[in-house]
């Protein structure tokens, strides 16, 4: 079949956004003509062009469409299944309200991300493995590594969107999402905001890393702007998914399924949403003051000093209005994951979970203590003293529920039958790589030790270690175990097999060698370093070690797309899995669950004869 | 099995018999749950903003005109009440009321706006000459920031009722269901009770600043 | 008139709270007391005007 172009919604996106960006420059211009000022002013037409812009994309992709029709009091039928005349693969390039398929957009959308990022990355890490620059310049690598901070970032968020919307439904019984269009706005609010992150080069990009610290952030390239407005639209996207999966969850639950019966994986699902909803605002009117100032001279970051009184702004206010989100949300980027380990365990050690309440509770737990410890990303900072303290008690607190997960994972491995299939690998990875992380992080809290940590490879190593062990490896983990309830098919175990054990070691030796290097004197964020501080065999092993994991990521890659042609037939329930979603045929069809489903049990009674989870009409004619 | 379902990448499946059947109930569960939800979200917002402002007044305020601060403040309580008059009158039926009542709150919320787009912001200095701008200092800045955004959700609240109210001479709601009307009340007294919060720590707590 | 009766009463209370703040800023610059009584104002707007109650019970005329 063949396919008219604009009739896919992400092709009707892109011309909306790229006619939007001129109509929102020249608007600006013509406005800024008739107020009788000068009308090229770059901070205020490019924020004219990038809003417009955002704007026109939803509106031409069809994002809203039927939002418009409400308010003429059109009613808008729910649709089901592809377009009427298209070929099936045209809807995952459309906007389709079927969490599947948008679980599905948000993955490949990740990945892609991903891959952007990674590659960013290496080109970085080329030019650190040995000492004085070689074909960067100090502008050039401050661009670089700050685009990879964000995107790689995004990528984290679609990611977790990914398993999130695909999964929550399915493992609730439920038929979809509770606001299925929202579910696709908040999708594709993401599309038009990573095209505007990644524009931003072109424009001079911008130097500060992820965190954007004023006074640099004030003073920077007009790239800074682009980054401050795509952050926004992906938060925007965070605060309305999360909206949605928390209404899901709390509202959907089918009979017998109390909160302690969810899979495990909606529980840490609920804890994530709750950060996300309520966080996210703090980084969005934080870069939205930044955008602000930049453009109409706002001072609330820029101090003014008239007479020995500030009458400006202040710096700091930035890191904290920043971190109060940016803490929390580095839960919202483990927590997934670490629900995922929880989640695969029982099933390839055949043992119920160990202490289900407890990580329920423990996921709950870290989210609400996340929110009271922003301060220790601030030692350095000048602020109160007595404020130190505070924030090195409240942060090593945060250890305490994270080592009940680690207890819960050792428990369930513990005399288990253990199998050891590619999702397995990864998950056992995934613990591996997160004790890494996770054992740094309180070496960092400790006042004293960060004091001389702070701003130096040894944080870099600290959470890339965390992410990978909390979100990477588990998405990957994820990958392999659904793809066969996504496509049917079984993805190759050899090829899995390579991707584990080249990444795994080579990710120890990258994370071990950044904390090292750091260790002995490597600042973050820097080109260059002396050759005396004797690191420079540490940097290369770590740029090599790099390029080896993103070479597995490539195996992946290529597995993914040969097996959903290839790949041997899986059968609807390959993992013996007791959770819902096995037990409707793969890949899943349009109406997940033909009728609605009860709960008769508990979710991880693996090996407990006679137990059961759920009970579904016709089921047992398998 | 009885219902012809095919795979996501296949055809339309059957549209009867599935798991996700709903009625009006559900769904008004499900959208007022969602509707506190975004309320949630949105506290932080502000929360952001009344947490920049204590950060950088601290125990000072701009010196602003108190008559005005008292007036908007009366004007948006009384659009409250009218918003609530609304809300009730769809519930029994009584379009004639809701119509007047509806309209009442869009003129006060108007009203409002412009209060603050003269009075506050003195944008019309033929009419009032104000004396912050948003670039002058940081009592400026916070002012238009706090006021700013609550006025961005005044002005989306007037368009949300306006729809409703056009809804509702199409005879689009019942007393039984009319979710829209309910929405938009909630979304109307939610801005009220934002500038609950705004109004002091604007106007009144801290001493001011000359 | 009978339908309404609640929300004008509301409004009487919330207008009353408003000239209290009003003189209570007069009289102190704390912000603590001006904070409760806005707190105050808030709870009664949550209850009665946005029905809080119709999360978790099915009233409202539904
Ligand atoms: C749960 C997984 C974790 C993740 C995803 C994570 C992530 C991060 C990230 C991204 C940063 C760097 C922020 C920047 O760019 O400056 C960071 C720094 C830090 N982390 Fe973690 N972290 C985790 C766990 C922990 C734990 C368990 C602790 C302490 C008990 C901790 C303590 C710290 C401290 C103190 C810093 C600041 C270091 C500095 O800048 O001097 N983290 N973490
Ligand atoms: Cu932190």
């Amino acid at each position: 079949m063949s396919v008219r172009l604009t009739s896919l919604a992400l092709v009707r996106g892109l011309i909306g956004y790229f006619v939007g960006f001129a109509a929102g420059m020249l608007l600006v211009m013509a406005a800024r003509l008739m107020l009788g000022m000068e009308a090229w002013e770059q901070e205020a037409v490019y924020v004219g062009g990038i809003v417009l812009a955002i704007l026109s994309f939803l509106l031409a992709s069809g994002a809203m469409t039927d939002w418009l029709k409400w308010t003429r009091g059109i009613a808008t039928p729910m649709r089901h299944g592809p377009p009427p005349g298209q070929p099936s693969w045209a809807r995952y390039f459309g906007i389709d309200y079927n969490h599947k398929v948008i679980g599905i957009q948000y993955g490949v959308t990740a990945l892609l991300l991903l891959m952007v990022g990674g590659t960013l990355a290496l080109i970085f890490r080329v030019e650190l493995a040995e000492p004085s620059l070689s074909f960067m310049s100090l502008d050039s690598y401050n661009v670089v590594f700050s685009l990879h901070g964000w995107v790689a970032l995004a990528s984290i968020l679609l990611g977790v969107g990914a398993m999130a919307n695909y999964l929550v439904p399915l493992m609730i019984g439920a038929e979809d999402m509770a606001f299925p269009r929202l579910n696709a706005f908040a999708y594709w609010i993401n599309v038009p905001a990573a095209l505007t992150l990644m524009l931003a080069i072109f424009v001079g990009g911008w130097d500060s890393g992820w965190t954007a610290y004023p006074p640099l952030s004030l003073r920077g390239a007009v790239g800074y702007q682009f980054m401050f407005w795509a952050i926004f639209g992906i938060g925007l996207s965070s605060i309305l998914g999360s909206l949605n999966l928390i209404a899901t969850i709390l509202l959907m639950r089918p009979k017998g399924m109390a909160l302690f019966r969810m899979p495990i994986f909606c529980w840490a699902v609920l804890a994530t949403s709750l950060i996300q909803l309520t966080a996210t605002q703090f980084i969005g009117i934080d870069f939205l003051m930044m955008s602000f100032e930049r453009s109409l001279g706002m001072p609330f970051f820029n101090p003014i000093m008239v007479e020995g009184v500030n009458m400006g702004g202040q710096p700091l206010l930035h890191q904290h209005l920043f971190w109060f989100y940016s803490h929390p949300a580095v839960y919202v980027f483990v927590l997934p994951g670490l629900g995922i380990i929880s989640e695969l365990l029982p099933v390839f050690a055949r043992k119920p979970l160990f202490g289900y309440r407890w990580i329920a509770l423990s996921s709950l737990a870290i989210a609400l203590v996340g929110f009271l410890v922003w301060g220790h990303h601030m030692f350095t900072s000048g602020y109160g003293e007595y404020l130190r303290v505070a924030f090195m008690i409240s942060t090593l607190l945060v250890a305490v529920p994270t080592g009940v997960k680690f207890f819960s994972w050792l428990g369930t491995l513990w005399g288990g039958r253990l199998t050891f299939p590619t999702p397995m690998l990864f998950t056992l990875g995934a613990i591996s790589v997160f004790l890494i992380g996770g054992l740094s992080g309180p070496v960092l809290a400790t006042v004293t030790t960060d004091l001389y940590l702070h701003d130096t490879y040894f944080v870099v190593g600290h959470f890339h270690a965390t992410i990978f062990g909390g979100f990477v490896f588990p998405f990957f983990a994820a990958i392999y175990y659904w793809y066969p309830k996504i496509t049917g098919r079984m993805y190759n175990e050899t090829l899995g097999k390579w991707h584990f054990w080249i990444m795994t070691p080579a990710f120890w030796v990258m994370s071990i060698g950044q904390m090292s290097v750091g260790v002995l004197g490597m600042r973050r964020h820097i080109a260059d370093y002396d050759p005396a501080l004797q690191i420079a065999t540490g940097q290369l092993w770590v740029t090599i070690a790099g390029f080896f994991i993103a070479f597995s990521v490539l195996l992946m890659i290529y597995n993914l797309f040969s097996s959903a042609e290839i790949g041997a037939l899986a059968g609807n329930n390959p993992w013996r899995s007791r959770s819902p979603e096995w037990q409707i045929p793969s890949p899943a069809p349009e109406h997940s669950y033909a009728s609605p489903i009860r709960v008769v049990g508990e979710p991880y009674d693996y090996g407990l004869a006679g137990s059961q989870y759920i009970a579904m009409a016709g089921a047992g004619d398998d | 099995m009885a219902v012809a379902t095919k795979s996501l990448h296949g055809a339309v499946a059957a549209h009867d018999d599935h798991a996700g059947h709903e009625d009006y109930a559900t769904r008004l569960r499900l959208n007022r749950l969602g509707m506190w939800l975004f309320f949630i979200s949105e506290a932080f917002l502000f929360g952001a903003l009344l947490a920049t402002r204590f950060y950088l007044w601290g125990d000072t305020r701009p010196e602003l005109d108190q008559m005005v601060g008292l007036i908007v403040t009366s004007v948006l309580l009384l659009s409250s009440a009218s918003m609530y008059v609304a809300d009730t009158a769809a519930e029994h039926g009584q379009w004639r009321v809701f119509s007047v009542a509806a309209w009442t709150t869009m003129i006060l919320g108007l009203v409002f706006f412009l209060g603050v787009v003269i009075f506050e912001w003195g944008l019309f200095p033929q009419i009032y000459e104000g004396h912050l701008t948003p670039w002058g200092d940081k009592y400026g800045a916070v002012v238009f920031a706090m006021t700013g955004m609550h006025a961005l959700h005044v002005l989306s609240g007037i368009v949300l009722i306006f729809i409703m109210w056009r809804l509702a001479r199409k005879k689009h709601f019942t007393p039984e269901k009319h979710w829209g009307i309910e929405a938009a009340a909630i979304y109307w007294h939610y801005v009220d009770l934002v500038w609950i919060f705004f109004y002091p720590a604007l106007y009144l707590i801290g001493t001011a600043h000359h | 008139m009978g339908h309404y009766s609640t929300g004008i009463i509301i409004i009487l209370v919330l207008a009353a709270l408003t000239v209290v703040e009003f003189y209570v800023a007069l009289a102190t610059h704390s912000a603590v007391f001006l904070l409760l009584i806005a707190a105050l104002k808030a709870i009664l707007v949550i209850w009665f005007f946005m029905h809080v109650k119709r999360l978790w019970s099915a009233e409202g005329g539904h």
